[in-house]
């Protein structure tokens, strides 16, 4: 651990996103099947810098929030949004689409677009409620687990969870079988005390988005209100689990035995919070090791030296939110607003995407 | 696929997809976050939206998807209709599945690769030779998630006797590379206990205690293993064996200097009770955690002796989880009381 803390450089975490936001090189072609996520890893970022209010222009806000609902697709497997326009053309209606089709809305992607209005203060006066209930029930399989899409891909505790994060938001589970869902996240369980993305795989950790199933996982169950239904000695067995994994460089690990990731530090650390057992923890050093992934032109990496990325920038500030340092330590740069850590935002974007998303409206 | 080094890298020049109308990627309102595509992966998509747009199923699609998927990997419309295509074809599979053996390995950590594979392999209900592929992938990336995640999947799905024949050689050469292989352990713990009773296996309590002298012996080797040690807690939480059974084993690894039982009898390991190796870093904090476990679940004047261990933990042998161990101690005294 870093004897003195270095400040946290907002400038530089805005910057990169911001820069992010206007456009990536040709090497990051892979982000494209994802580019919602990407785009609510960069808006994300401005939120938790105290940018949204102050330092993006309203027409910037305005056209990225049409960009967002340009997104909104409906079909016979009901009303969710796309990664963004890589299958669209100007022949068909982008706003629809078919059974056969390879342009369906996906699940990660409705709910990391949800946030990102959220973030963005939409009044969600365009959100085709009834079609996104419709979405979530097309994509619920018979074993409980949701496909990323109305008509397949992959299913696991990702998708669970963005599927109840969704249905917390609209504070409508009418769309979704609750006690399926939850008997296949008990599914994943795995001897550790963690999860796996899906029934018999490793406790992880896996590199993506939403990352740790353990957080997916606890996530979920708490999100539905059935915290307790995790019995004493399993909770325990997961508090374990996540506490071991942290490195005494204050990062913590995906997987028993593996090296630190910074995006972890949020997985870990906001399971651990869901928990109720920040206090097993100490700020300090979870602090620090984000401090030391910082890269110095803007962004936050990985692991200290890596490249950064919006993804690691994101939850590494997350992470940092979730555990504010006590004042006597005089690090005023880390100061951030607090965080939820279910719907993984802040606590102002969230309580403004349960108002404004929710099906009374 | 053969002759692609004779044509032009643009599909716009090449004769044979003049038909084609391609179709560029439109934005209706300004766009967020664009990528500077290179010409080459321009072309290609926009001849993809066209022959999504179409509907065509050929030959020539397959042509299209993989240069599409060599660029990028990630994108899952590419491998969706490619799998459709080869649906549609009817093509004997072997020879996409050997070209998703080169690109297995070159796009390891991409998610489609390995559900195209599990979709393809679904078809042509040929899993055995998928097990020696996976050994050699794993050679490139030993705790690889997709690649786990794909064998389990496999023996689980096929579930066949064969199979599942060679399953804990296989655990025991990986861990043999890298005892601290959680992916290796995790398998172990799978293939013995989470996936059915195979035949000769019936005897549980004899796998038990097969399974606790395999884990007892590689923790005696490397005791600062965390892995060997979640193993060993899931085996005895699995079959409901109180841990204090483990408390003569478990001893020696929670001393700085133990004293070994007879010098005449060192060069004969202890099955039952595998004493720390002679270069092992010693006192082993897990064992220390495991052993105050032990007196806990004892309880009574037991509970004096798992604070004192947890406190030791806290002060000296992994302070840096310090309030985790005082949380154990103040739980534990107030279930006593």
């Amino acid at each position: 651990m870093a004897d003195v803390l270095s400040p946290l450089a907002r400038m530089g975490h805005a910057t990169h996103c911001k820069r992010c936001l206007t456009g990536l090189p040709a090497s990051q072609v892979d982000t494209d099947p994802f580019k919602m996520a990407l785009v609510f890893y960069c808006l994300g970022t401005l939120d938790l810098m105290g940018q949204i209010p102050a330092g993006i222009k309203d027409s910037e806000k305005e056209s990225w929030r049409e960009w967002i609902w340009a997104q909104q697709a409906s079909g016979p497997g009901g009303t969710g949004f796309r990664p963004g326009p890589l299958m669209n053309t100007h022949t068909e209606r982008d706003d629809t689409y078919h059974e056969s089709s390879e342009n369906a809305p996906q699940m990660i992607m409705t709910y990391t677009a949800l946030l990102s209005l959220a973030i963005l203060r939409d009044d969600f006066s365009r959100l085709d409620r009834p079609g996104l209930i419709s979405f979530l029930k097309a994509c619920q399989n018979e074993d409980g687990s949701f496909s990323s899409e109305p008509y397949g891909g992959d299913a696991d505790l990702r998708t669970t969870y963005c599927a109840f994060a969704i249905c917390s938001m609209l504070g409508d589970w009418t769309g979704v079988h609750v006690d399926q869902a939850l008997a296949f996240i008990a599914s994943c369980r795995t001897y550790e005390g963690g999860y796996g993305q899906t029934p018999f795989s490793e406790a992880s950790g896996m590199h993506s988005f939403p990352g740790g199933p353990a957080y997916c996982a606890v996530a979920s169950i708490f999100l539905a209100g059935q915290g307790k239904q995790l019995s004493e000695s399993d909770r325990l067995r997961t508090l374990r689990w996540l506490i071991i994994n942290q490195e005494p460089s204050g990062g913590f690990r995906g997987r028993t035995c593996k090296g630190a990731d910074a995006c972890y530090s949020f997985w870990c650390g906001a399971s651990i919070s869901i928990l109720e057992a920040k206090g097993l923890v100490s700020e300090l050093p979870i602090v620090s090791y984000i401090a030391s992934c910082q890269f110095k032109f803007g962004g936050i990496a990985k692991s200290p030296g890596d490249h950064p990325d919006p993804y690691h920038t994101y939850l590494s500030l997350a992470a940092s939110a979730l555990y504010p340092l006590p004042e006597t330590l005089g690090a005023a740069t880390w100061l951030l607003p607090a965080l939820d850590p279910l719907l993984n935002a802040t606590r102002d974007t969230a309580e403004w995407a349960r108002r404004y998303i929710g099906v009374e409206n | 696929m053969a002759n692609v080094q004779n044509q032009s890298v643009f599909y716009a020049e090449r004769p044979e997809w003049e038909d084609v109308i391609p179709l560029p990627q439109y934005e209706s309102v300004k766009p967020l976050a664009p990528i500077f595509y290179t010409p080459e992966y321009k072309d290609a998509t926009d001849y993809f939206r066209g022959i999504v747009r179409m509907g065509e199923k050929s030959p020539r699609v397959l042509d299209l998807t993989e240069n599409i998927i060599r660029q990028n990997p990630a994108h899952y419309s590419a491998w969706q209709y490619r799998y459709k295509t080869l649906m549609a074809l009817g093509v004997p599979l072997e020879e996409e599945l050997r070209l998703m053996d080169e690109l297995a390995v070159k796009y390891l950590k991409t998610y489609q690769v390995w559900h195209h594979r599990r979709l393809l392999v679904q078809q042509t209900r040929n899993p055995a030779p998928e097990l020696a592929f996976i050994a050699g992938c794993l050679q490139e990336d030993a705790k690889n998630y997709h690649t786990w995640s794909y064998r389990q999947w496999l023996l689980a799905h096929f579930n066949d006797e064969a199979l599942w024949a060679n399953e804990l050689d296989f655990v025991d050469g990986m861990l043999d590379i890298d005892v601290r292989n959680n992916s290796a352990w995790h398998h172990r713990f799978f293939v013995v206990f989470q996936s059915g009773v195979r035949k000769g296996e019936e005897d549980r309590s004899e796998v038990l205690h097969r399974e606790l002298t395999y884990v007892k012996m590689k923790i005696s080797v490397v005791p600062n293993n965390m892995s060997a040690w979640n193993y060993l807690r899931g085996i005895l939480d699995h079959s409901k064996t109180p841990y204090s059974t483990l408390a003569s084993f478990v001893a020696p690894y929670c001393e700085a200097e133990p004293t070994r039982p007879d010098d005449s009898s060192k060069d004969i390991v202890d099955l039952e009770d595998p004493f720390p190796s002679q270069d092992a870093h010693l006192p082993c904090a897990a064992a220390i955690e495991f052993m105050a476990d032990v007196h806990e679940s004892l309880g009574g004047d037991n509970l004096k002796v798992a604070t004192e261990l947890w406190s030791s933990l806290a002060s000296t042998h992994d302070a840096f989880r310090k309030k985790y161990w005082e949380y154990r101690i103040r739980e534990a005294q107030s279930r006593a009381h």
